[in-house]
Protein backbone atom coordinates (compact mmCIF):
# COMPACT_ATOMS: atom_id res chain seq x y z
CA UNK A 1 0.00 0.00 0.00
CA UNK A 2 1.38 3.32 -0.88
CA UNK A 3 0.23 6.83 -1.27
CA UNK A 4 0.93 9.84 -3.38
CA UNK A 5 0.12 13.49 -2.92
CA UNK A 6 1.42 16.42 -4.89
CA UNK A 7 3.77 18.83 -3.22
CA UNK A 8 1.58 21.67 -4.33
CA UNK A 9 -1.37 20.27 -2.43
CA UNK A 10 0.72 19.58 0.66
CA UNK A 11 2.18 23.10 0.62
CA UNK A 12 -1.34 24.43 0.36
CA UNK A 13 -2.37 22.44 3.43
CA UNK A 14 0.62 23.75 5.40
CA UNK A 15 -0.24 27.30 4.43
CA UNK A 16 -3.89 26.89 5.39
CA UNK A 17 -2.87 25.25 8.64
CA UNK A 18 -0.39 27.93 9.55
CA UNK A 19 -2.94 30.68 8.93
CA UNK A 20 -4.83 29.35 11.96
CA UNK A 21 -1.83 29.40 14.29
CA UNK A 22 -1.80 28.85 17.26
CA UNK A 23 -4.88 26.71 16.75
CA UNK A 24 -5.16 23.38 15.03
CA UNK A 25 -6.87 23.22 11.68
CA UNK A 26 -7.75 20.58 9.12
CA UNK A 27 -10.16 19.13 6.62
CA UNK A 28 -10.99 16.03 4.67
CA UNK A 29 -8.85 14.43 2.01
CA UNK A 30 -10.13 13.56 -1.44
CA UNK A 31 -8.54 11.06 -3.78
CA UNK A 32 -8.80 7.76 -5.57
CA UNK A 33 -7.21 4.32 -5.54
CA UNK A 34 -5.28 2.80 -8.40
CA UNK A 35 -6.99 0.08 -10.40
CA UNK A 36 -5.34 -2.69 -8.39
CA UNK A 37 -5.99 -0.86 -5.11
CA UNK A 38 -2.33 -0.69 -4.15
CA UNK A 39 -1.88 3.08 -4.59
CA UNK A 40 -3.80 5.96 -3.14
CA UNK A 41 -3.61 9.26 -4.95
CA UNK A 42 -4.62 12.14 -2.76
CA UNK A 43 -5.83 14.84 -5.09
CA UNK A 44 -7.42 17.55 -3.01
CA UNK A 45 -8.82 18.72 0.28
CA UNK A 46 -12.21 20.05 1.24
CA UNK A 47 -12.18 22.45 4.15
CA UNK A 48 -15.05 22.52 6.63
CA UNK A 49 -17.26 25.58 6.63
CA UNK A 50 -17.71 25.34 10.37
CA UNK A 51 -15.32 23.99 12.97
CA UNK A 52 -14.12 24.48 16.52
CA UNK A 53 -10.44 24.68 17.25
CA UNK A 54 -7.91 25.32 19.97
CA UNK A 55 -4.19 24.72 20.26
CA UNK A 56 -4.84 21.09 21.16
CA UNK A 57 -8.11 20.25 19.51
CA UNK A 58 -9.96 20.43 16.26
CA UNK A 59 -13.56 19.52 15.58
CA UNK A 60 -14.81 19.70 12.05
CA UNK A 61 -18.33 19.48 10.70
CA UNK A 62 -19.35 18.27 7.26
CA UNK A 63 -21.23 21.42 6.38
CA UNK A 64 -20.87 21.96 2.66
CA UNK A 65 -18.61 18.94 2.32
CA UNK A 66 -21.13 16.37 1.10
CA UNK A 67 -22.26 18.52 -1.81
CA UNK A 68 -18.68 19.10 -2.90
CA UNK A 69 -17.91 15.39 -2.67
CA UNK A 70 -20.71 14.76 -5.12
CA UNK A 71 -18.91 16.93 -7.65
CA UNK A 72 -15.59 15.12 -7.18
CA UNK A 73 -17.34 11.82 -7.65
CA UNK A 74 -18.46 12.82 -11.13
CA UNK A 75 -14.91 13.44 -12.26
CA UNK A 76 -12.72 10.95 -14.09
CA UNK A 77 -11.28 9.14 -12.27
CA UNK A 78 -13.99 9.26 -9.63
CA UNK A 79 -12.63 10.94 -6.54
CA UNK A 80 -14.02 10.44 -3.10
CA UNK A 81 -13.46 10.82 0.61
CA UNK A 82 -10.28 8.98 1.59
CA UNK A 83 -9.35 10.43 4.95
CA UNK A 84 -8.66 13.41 7.14
CA UNK A 85 -5.89 15.87 7.85
CA UNK A 86 -5.16 18.29 10.66
CA UNK A 87 -2.28 20.22 12.13
CA UNK A 88 -0.33 19.94 15.36
CA UNK A 89 1.04 23.44 15.91
CA UNK A 90 4.41 23.48 17.67
CA UNK A 91 4.26 19.74 17.92
CA UNK A 92 5.24 16.49 16.21
CA UNK A 93 2.92 14.67 13.77
CA UNK A 94 2.19 11.84 16.19
CA UNK A 95 -1.48 10.87 16.52
CA UNK A 96 -3.13 11.61 19.83
CA UNK A 97 -5.62 9.21 21.40
CA UNK A 98 -8.38 11.49 20.12
CA UNK A 99 -6.97 11.11 16.62
CA UNK A 100 -7.03 7.36 16.88
CA UNK A 101 -10.59 7.29 18.12
CA UNK A 102 -11.54 9.57 15.23
CA UNK A 103 -10.26 6.89 12.86
CA UNK A 104 -12.24 4.32 14.78
CA UNK A 105 -15.31 6.45 14.33
CA UNK A 106 -14.72 6.41 10.56
CA UNK A 107 -14.31 2.64 10.44
CA UNK A 108 -17.43 2.09 12.48
CA UNK A 109 -19.51 4.58 10.55
CA UNK A 110 -21.64 2.61 8.11
CA UNK A 111 -21.98 5.54 5.73
CA UNK A 112 -18.28 6.17 5.64
CA UNK A 113 -17.74 2.65 4.26
CA UNK A 114 -14.05 3.32 4.26
CA UNK A 115 -11.92 0.41 5.41
CA UNK A 116 -8.57 2.15 5.15
CA UNK A 117 -8.96 5.81 6.03
CA UNK A 118 -5.82 7.88 5.78
CA UNK A 119 -4.80 10.34 8.44
CA UNK A 120 -2.38 13.13 7.65
CA UNK A 121 -0.97 15.08 10.55
CA UNK A 122 1.09 18.15 9.86
CA UNK A 123 3.33 18.95 12.78
CA UNK A 124 4.94 22.34 12.39
CA UNK A 125 6.88 25.00 14.16
CA UNK A 126 8.46 28.22 12.94
CA UNK A 127 11.46 26.31 11.71
CA UNK A 128 10.18 23.13 10.25
CA UNK A 129 7.27 21.11 8.94
CA UNK A 130 6.81 17.37 9.47
CA UNK A 131 4.26 15.28 7.66
CA UNK A 132 2.90 12.17 9.30
CA UNK A 133 0.90 9.99 6.93
CA UNK A 134 -1.02 7.15 8.55
CA UNK A 135 -3.41 4.52 7.30
CA UNK A 136 -5.78 2.31 9.21
CA UNK A 137 -5.35 -1.28 8.14
CA UNK A 138 -6.76 -4.38 9.81
CA UNK A 139 -7.32 -2.88 13.23
CA UNK A 140 -4.01 -1.06 13.37
CA UNK A 141 -2.66 2.29 12.49
CA UNK A 142 0.38 2.24 10.21
CA UNK A 143 2.66 5.08 9.36
CA UNK A 144 3.82 5.37 5.78
CA UNK A 145 7.57 5.40 5.50
CA UNK B 1 -1.71 -17.95 20.10
CA UNK B 2 -3.65 -14.74 20.61
CA UNK B 3 -7.25 -15.92 20.67
CA UNK B 4 -8.65 -12.42 20.37
CA UNK B 5 -6.71 -11.42 17.35
CA UNK B 6 -7.69 -14.67 15.65
CA UNK B 7 -11.36 -14.06 16.40
CA UNK B 8 -11.11 -10.50 15.11
CA UNK B 9 -9.55 -11.84 11.93
CA UNK B 10 -12.37 -14.36 11.54
CA UNK B 11 -14.93 -11.59 11.78
CA UNK B 12 -13.02 -9.32 9.46
CA UNK B 13 -12.46 -11.93 6.80
CA UNK B 14 -16.11 -12.85 6.82
CA UNK B 15 -17.27 -9.30 6.68
CA UNK B 16 -19.86 -8.59 4.15
CA UNK B 17 -18.00 -5.89 2.28
CA UNK B 18 -15.50 -8.44 1.03
CA UNK B 19 -18.13 -9.96 -1.14
CA UNK B 20 -20.03 -6.89 -2.02
CA UNK B 21 -20.37 -8.17 -5.53
CA UNK B 22 -22.07 -11.36 -4.46
CA UNK B 23 -24.27 -9.34 -2.17
CA UNK B 24 -25.27 -7.11 -5.05
CA UNK B 25 -26.25 -10.15 -7.07
CA UNK B 26 -28.46 -11.30 -4.22
CA UNK B 27 -30.07 -7.91 -3.93
CA UNK B 28 -30.70 -7.84 -7.64
CA UNK B 29 -32.26 -11.29 -7.64
CA UNK B 30 -34.29 -10.48 -4.56
CA UNK B 31 -35.67 -7.41 -6.32
CA UNK B 32 -36.50 -9.49 -9.38
CA UNK B 33 -38.46 -11.98 -7.29
CA UNK B 34 -40.12 -9.16 -5.36
CA UNK B 35 -41.26 -7.56 -8.62
CA UNK B 36 -42.51 -10.88 -9.95
CA UNK B 37 -44.61 -11.38 -6.82
CA UNK B 38 -45.99 -7.88 -7.01
CA UNK B 39 -46.82 -8.27 -10.69
CA UNK B 40 -48.56 -11.55 -10.06
CA UNK B 41 -50.50 -10.62 -6.94
CA UNK B 42 -51.03 -6.91 -7.41
CA UNK B 43 -53.03 -5.39 -4.59
CA UNK B 44 -53.34 -8.76 -2.88
CA UNK B 45 -49.81 -8.46 -1.55
CA UNK B 46 -48.17 -5.77 0.55
CA UNK B 47 -44.62 -4.83 -0.32
CA UNK B 48 -42.43 -7.92 0.13
CA UNK B 49 -39.36 -7.16 2.27
CA UNK B 50 -36.08 -8.77 3.12
CA UNK B 51 -35.74 -10.19 6.61
CA UNK B 52 -32.52 -12.07 6.03
CA UNK B 53 -29.42 -11.45 8.02
CA UNK B 54 -28.16 -8.72 5.77
CA UNK B 55 -31.01 -6.56 7.02
CA UNK B 56 -30.21 -7.53 10.55
CA UNK B 57 -26.66 -6.40 10.21
CA UNK B 58 -25.03 -9.61 11.33
CA UNK B 59 -24.47 -11.26 7.99
CA UNK B 60 -21.31 -13.16 7.37
CA UNK B 61 -20.16 -13.37 3.85
CA UNK B 62 -19.80 -17.04 3.12
CA UNK B 63 -23.55 -17.34 2.95
CA UNK B 64 -26.29 -14.80 2.73
CA UNK B 65 -29.65 -15.40 4.32
CA UNK B 66 -32.04 -13.78 1.96
CA UNK B 67 -35.54 -14.26 3.24
CA UNK B 68 -38.09 -12.40 1.21
CA UNK B 69 -41.20 -12.09 3.34
CA UNK B 70 -44.27 -11.74 1.21
CA UNK B 71 -47.21 -10.36 3.22
CA UNK B 72 -50.53 -11.29 1.64
CA UNK B 73 -53.90 -9.79 2.33
CA UNK B 74 -56.33 -11.88 4.33
CA UNK B 75 -58.57 -12.50 1.32
CA UNK B 76 -55.82 -12.88 -1.25
CA UNK B 77 -56.66 -16.54 -1.74
CA UNK B 78 -60.39 -16.22 -1.27
CA UNK B 79 -62.22 -15.31 1.90
CA UNK B 80 -62.16 -18.94 3.03
CA UNK B 81 -58.65 -19.61 1.75
CA UNK B 82 -56.35 -21.53 4.05
CA UNK B 83 -52.69 -20.87 4.78
CA UNK B 84 -51.90 -24.14 3.05
CA UNK B 85 -53.61 -22.86 -0.08
CA UNK B 86 -51.57 -19.67 0.13
CA UNK B 87 -48.37 -21.64 0.49
CA UNK B 88 -49.20 -23.99 -2.39
CA UNK B 89 -50.30 -21.16 -4.67
CA UNK B 90 -47.10 -19.23 -4.13
CA UNK B 91 -45.09 -22.39 -4.64
CA UNK B 92 -46.88 -23.11 -7.92
CA UNK B 93 -46.34 -19.59 -9.12
CA UNK B 94 -42.61 -19.59 -8.26
CA UNK B 95 -42.13 -23.08 -9.63
CA UNK B 96 -43.56 -22.21 -13.02
CA UNK B 97 -41.77 -18.92 -13.15
CA UNK B 98 -38.31 -20.17 -12.15
CA UNK B 99 -38.20 -23.91 -12.85
CA UNK B 100 -35.83 -23.42 -15.80
CA UNK B 101 -33.34 -21.26 -13.98
CA UNK B 102 -33.50 -22.47 -10.41
CA UNK B 103 -34.13 -25.32 -8.07
CA UNK B 104 -37.49 -24.54 -6.46
CA UNK B 105 -38.22 -26.38 -3.26
CA UNK B 106 -40.63 -26.44 -0.37
CA UNK B 107 -38.97 -25.70 2.97
CA UNK B 108 -40.09 -25.32 6.57
CA UNK B 109 -42.02 -22.09 6.22
CA UNK B 110 -40.57 -20.81 2.98
CA UNK B 111 -40.08 -21.68 -0.66
CA UNK B 112 -36.43 -21.91 -1.60
CA UNK B 113 -35.17 -20.63 -4.90
CA UNK B 114 -31.67 -21.78 -5.60
CA UNK B 115 -30.56 -20.30 -8.88
CA UNK B 116 -28.22 -22.38 -10.97
CA UNK B 117 -24.57 -21.42 -10.73
CA UNK B 118 -23.88 -18.39 -12.87
CA UNK B 119 -20.88 -17.71 -15.09
CA UNK B 120 -18.86 -16.45 -12.13
CA UNK B 121 -19.51 -19.68 -10.26
CA UNK B 122 -21.84 -17.97 -7.82
CA UNK B 123 -25.00 -19.52 -6.51
CA UNK B 124 -27.78 -17.19 -5.46
CA UNK B 125 -30.35 -18.42 -2.99
CA UNK B 126 -33.50 -16.58 -2.02
CA UNK B 127 -36.11 -17.92 0.37
CA UNK B 128 -39.61 -16.62 -0.15
CA UNK B 129 -41.68 -16.66 3.04
CA UNK B 130 -45.40 -16.34 2.28
CA UNK B 131 -47.37 -14.87 5.17
CA UNK B 132 -50.92 -13.67 5.57
CA UNK B 133 -52.29 -10.87 7.67
CA UNK B 134 -54.56 -11.97 10.51
CA UNK B 135 -57.57 -9.96 9.43
CA UNK B 136 -58.30 -7.96 6.33
CA UNK B 137 -56.26 -4.71 6.36
CA UNK B 138 -54.80 -5.42 9.79
CA UNK B 139 -51.20 -5.77 8.61
CA UNK B 140 -50.77 -2.02 8.37
CA UNK B 141 -51.49 -1.75 12.10
CA UNK B 142 -49.72 -4.68 13.70
CA UNK B 143 -47.50 -6.14 10.95
CA UNK B 144 -48.34 -9.60 12.19
CA UNK B 145 -48.44 -12.47 9.75
CA UNK B 146 -49.51 -16.08 9.81
CA UNK B 147 -47.06 -18.42 8.19
CA UNK B 148 -47.70 -21.93 7.00
CA UNK B 149 -45.49 -24.68 8.41
CA UNK B 150 -44.81 -26.96 5.49
CA UNK B 151 -42.98 -29.61 7.40
CA UNK B 152 -42.30 -30.39 11.02
CA UNK B 153 -39.31 -28.83 12.62
CA UNK B 154 -38.34 -28.78 16.25
CA UNK B 155 -41.50 -29.31 18.24
CA UNK B 156 -43.66 -27.50 15.69
CA UNK B 157 -45.93 -29.73 13.65
CA UNK B 158 -46.27 -29.79 9.90
CA UNK B 159 -49.46 -28.23 8.63
CA UNK B 160 -49.78 -26.08 11.70
CA UNK B 161 -50.89 -22.54 11.20
CA UNK B 162 -50.02 -21.14 14.54
CA UNK B 163 -46.79 -19.32 13.86
CA UNK B 164 -47.38 -15.65 13.92
CA UNK B 165 -44.55 -13.19 14.04
CA UNK B 166 -44.07 -9.54 13.62
CA UNK B 167 -41.07 -9.98 11.42
CA UNK B 168 -40.31 -6.28 11.30
CA UNK B 169 -39.96 -6.08 15.05
CA UNK B 170 -37.62 -9.05 15.03
CA UNK B 171 -35.46 -7.14 12.67
CA UNK B 172 -35.64 -3.98 14.72
CA UNK B 173 -34.97 -5.76 17.98
CA UNK B 174 -31.74 -7.23 16.74
CA UNK B 175 -30.68 -4.00 15.10
CA UNK B 176 -31.34 -2.03 18.25
CA UNK B 177 -29.63 -4.44 20.56
CA UNK B 178 -26.69 -4.81 18.27
CA UNK B 179 -26.27 -1.05 18.25
CA UNK B 180 -26.68 -0.67 21.97
CA UNK B 181 -24.07 -3.18 23.04
CA UNK B 182 -21.94 -1.67 20.37
CA UNK B 183 -19.98 -4.38 18.70
CA UNK B 184 -20.02 -7.24 21.15
CA UNK B 185 -23.35 -8.90 20.41
CA UNK B 186 -22.91 -8.45 16.72
CA UNK B 187 -19.48 -9.98 16.78
CA UNK B 188 -20.58 -12.97 18.82
CA UNK B 189 -23.54 -13.56 16.50
CA UNK B 190 -21.22 -13.40 13.52
CA UNK B 191 -18.88 -15.89 15.11
CA UNK B 192 -21.72 -18.28 15.94
CA UNK B 193 -22.87 -18.11 12.33
CA UNK B 194 -19.35 -18.85 11.15
CA UNK B 195 -19.36 -21.87 13.42
CA UNK B 196 -22.83 -22.95 12.25
CA UNK B 197 -21.65 -22.79 8.64
CA UNK B 198 -18.80 -25.16 9.43
CA UNK B 199 -21.45 -27.67 10.49
CA UNK B 200 -23.24 -27.85 7.15
CA UNK B 201 -26.94 -28.30 7.51
CA UNK B 202 -27.30 -27.66 11.23
CA UNK B 203 -30.81 -27.62 12.71
CA UNK B 204 -30.30 -24.44 14.72
CA UNK B 205 -31.66 -21.43 12.88
CA UNK B 206 -29.64 -18.25 12.63
CA UNK B 207 -32.45 -16.38 14.30
CA UNK B 208 -32.22 -18.78 17.22
CA UNK B 209 -28.50 -18.09 17.62
CA UNK B 210 -29.16 -14.37 17.48
CA UNK B 211 -31.80 -14.50 20.18
CA UNK B 212 -29.88 -16.79 22.47
CA UNK B 213 -26.84 -14.54 22.24
CA UNK B 214 -28.97 -11.57 23.21
CA UNK B 215 -30.51 -13.55 26.04
CA UNK B 216 -27.07 -14.60 27.28
CA UNK B 217 -26.07 -10.94 27.40
CA UNK B 218 -29.28 -10.14 29.28
CA UNK B 219 -28.88 -12.91 31.83
CA UNK B 220 -25.21 -13.45 32.30
CA UNK B 221 -22.31 -11.32 33.30
CA UNK B 222 -20.69 -11.07 29.90
CA UNK B 223 -17.55 -9.01 30.11
CA UNK B 224 -13.91 -9.07 29.19
CA UNK B 225 -12.32 -9.37 25.79
CA UNK B 226 -13.87 -10.93 22.72
CA UNK B 227 -12.82 -14.45 23.61
CA UNK B 228 -14.10 -14.05 27.20
CA UNK B 229 -17.45 -12.93 25.87
CA UNK B 230 -17.69 -15.65 23.25
CA UNK B 231 -16.76 -18.23 25.88
CA UNK B 232 -19.42 -16.92 28.25
CA UNK B 233 -22.08 -17.17 25.55
CA UNK B 234 -21.01 -20.70 24.62
CA UNK B 235 -21.17 -21.65 28.30
CA UNK B 236 -24.57 -20.06 28.62
CA UNK B 237 -25.89 -22.14 25.73
CA UNK B 238 -24.26 -25.28 27.09
CA UNK B 239 -25.72 -24.80 30.57
CA UNK B 240 -29.21 -23.61 29.71
CA UNK B 241 -30.47 -24.95 26.43
CA UNK B 242 -31.49 -28.37 27.75
CA UNK B 243 -33.26 -27.06 30.84
CA UNK B 244 -36.90 -28.01 30.54
CA UNK B 245 -38.00 -24.50 31.49
CA UNK B 246 -35.71 -22.78 29.05
CA UNK B 247 -37.58 -20.44 26.70
CA UNK B 248 -36.53 -18.11 23.96
CA UNK B 249 -39.25 -15.57 23.42
CA UNK B 250 -39.69 -14.17 19.95
CA UNK B 251 -39.55 -10.38 20.34
CA UNK B 252 -42.05 -10.17 17.50
CA UNK B 253 -44.56 -12.17 19.49
CA UNK B 254 -44.03 -13.34 23.02
CA UNK B 255 -46.34 -16.31 22.59
CA UNK B 256 -43.84 -17.67 20.09
CA UNK B 257 -41.11 -19.68 21.75
CA UNK B 258 -38.08 -20.19 19.54
CA UNK B 259 -36.93 -22.93 21.88
CA UNK B 260 -39.67 -24.98 20.22
CA UNK B 261 -37.85 -24.82 16.91
CA UNK B 262 -35.47 -27.50 18.17
CA UNK B 263 -36.41 -30.98 19.28
CA UNK B 264 -35.08 -32.25 22.60
CA UNK B 265 -32.41 -34.29 20.90
CA UNK B 266 -31.36 -31.32 18.79
CA UNK B 267 -31.01 -29.32 22.00
CA UNK B 268 -28.88 -32.10 23.48
CA UNK B 269 -26.72 -32.01 20.39
CA UNK B 270 -26.30 -28.25 20.63
CA UNK B 271 -25.37 -28.42 24.32
CA UNK B 272 -22.92 -31.21 23.57
CA UNK B 273 -21.34 -29.33 20.71
CA UNK B 274 -20.85 -26.34 22.98
CA UNK B 275 -19.30 -28.53 25.66
CA UNK B 276 -16.95 -30.23 23.22
CA UNK B 277 -15.94 -26.98 21.66
CA UNK B 278 -15.15 -25.41 25.02
CA UNK B 279 -13.24 -28.49 26.18
CA UNK B 280 -11.17 -28.73 23.01
CA UNK B 281 -10.27 -25.05 23.07
CA UNK B 282 -9.35 -25.35 26.73
CA UNK B 283 -6.99 -28.21 25.88
CA UNK B 284 -5.38 -26.29 23.08
CA UNK B 285 -5.93 -22.73 21.93
CA UNK B 286 -5.19 -23.71 18.36
CA UNK B 287 -8.43 -25.67 18.23
CA UNK B 288 -10.24 -22.35 18.13
CA UNK B 289 -9.26 -22.20 14.46
CA UNK B 290 -11.13 -25.41 13.72
CA UNK B 291 -14.37 -24.07 15.09
CA UNK B 292 -13.96 -20.51 13.87
CA UNK B 293 -11.99 -20.64 10.64
CA UNK B 294 -11.00 -17.62 8.66
CA UNK B 295 -12.91 -17.14 5.46
CA UNK B 296 -11.00 -19.13 2.84
CA UNK B 297 -12.36 -16.82 0.17
CA UNK B 298 -10.47 -13.95 1.75
CA UNK B 299 -7.36 -14.19 -0.36
CA UNK B 300 -3.90 -13.33 0.86
CA UNK B 301 -3.51 -10.87 -1.97
CA UNK B 302 -6.23 -8.78 -0.38
CA UNK B 303 -3.65 -7.85 2.15
CA UNK B 304 -1.77 -4.67 1.42
CA UNK B 305 -4.52 -3.37 -0.75
CA UNK B 306 -6.93 -0.61 -0.04
CA UNK B 307 -10.36 -2.02 0.39
CA UNK B 308 -13.32 -0.64 -1.47
CA UNK B 309 -16.83 -1.89 -1.59
CA UNK B 310 -18.38 0.07 -4.38
CA UNK B 311 -20.34 2.59 -2.37
CA UNK B 312 -19.39 6.23 -2.15
CA UNK B 313 -17.47 6.88 1.07
CA UNK B 314 -18.86 9.73 3.13
CA UNK B 315 -17.16 11.39 6.10
CA UNK B 316 -18.84 11.04 9.49
CA UNK B 317 -20.67 14.28 10.29
CA UNK B 318 -18.63 15.39 13.26
CA UNK B 319 -15.10 14.37 14.08
CA UNK B 320 -12.71 15.41 16.82
CA UNK B 321 -8.97 15.48 16.63
CA UNK B 322 -6.42 16.32 19.27
ZN1 LIG C 1 -4.01 15.27 16.27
Amino acid sequence: MSLEAHEELLNGLVEKGKSHYPNEFGGILVGYYSQDNTYLHITDTILPKTFKASKFSFERSTKGIERKLGIYYKEIPKQFYVGEWHTHPDNSPIPSLTDISALNAIINNQDACLANPVLLIIGYSKRKVDFGFYVWFENKLYRYE
Amino acid sequence: MDKNSHLETVIRTHQITKEKELLNKHIQKKNEVKNALEDEYGSNVYAPFNSGSYEKNTAINTKFDFDLVSPFRRNAFGSGGTLKEMYEAVYDFLFHKYKNVAEVRKQKVSIGLEFYTDSDGDKIKIDVVPGRELNQDQYKDDENLNLFVYYKYGNIDAGSERIKTNVQSQINNIKERANKEKDSIRKIIRLLKVWKNTKGNYPTKSFFLELITIKAFDKGNITGNLWDKLKAVLEYIRDNITNSDFTLKDPGNSSNDLADTLTDSEKDQLANDMKNMLDRIKENDENLKTYFPENPKFKEEDKNRYKTNGSIPMPPPKLNFG
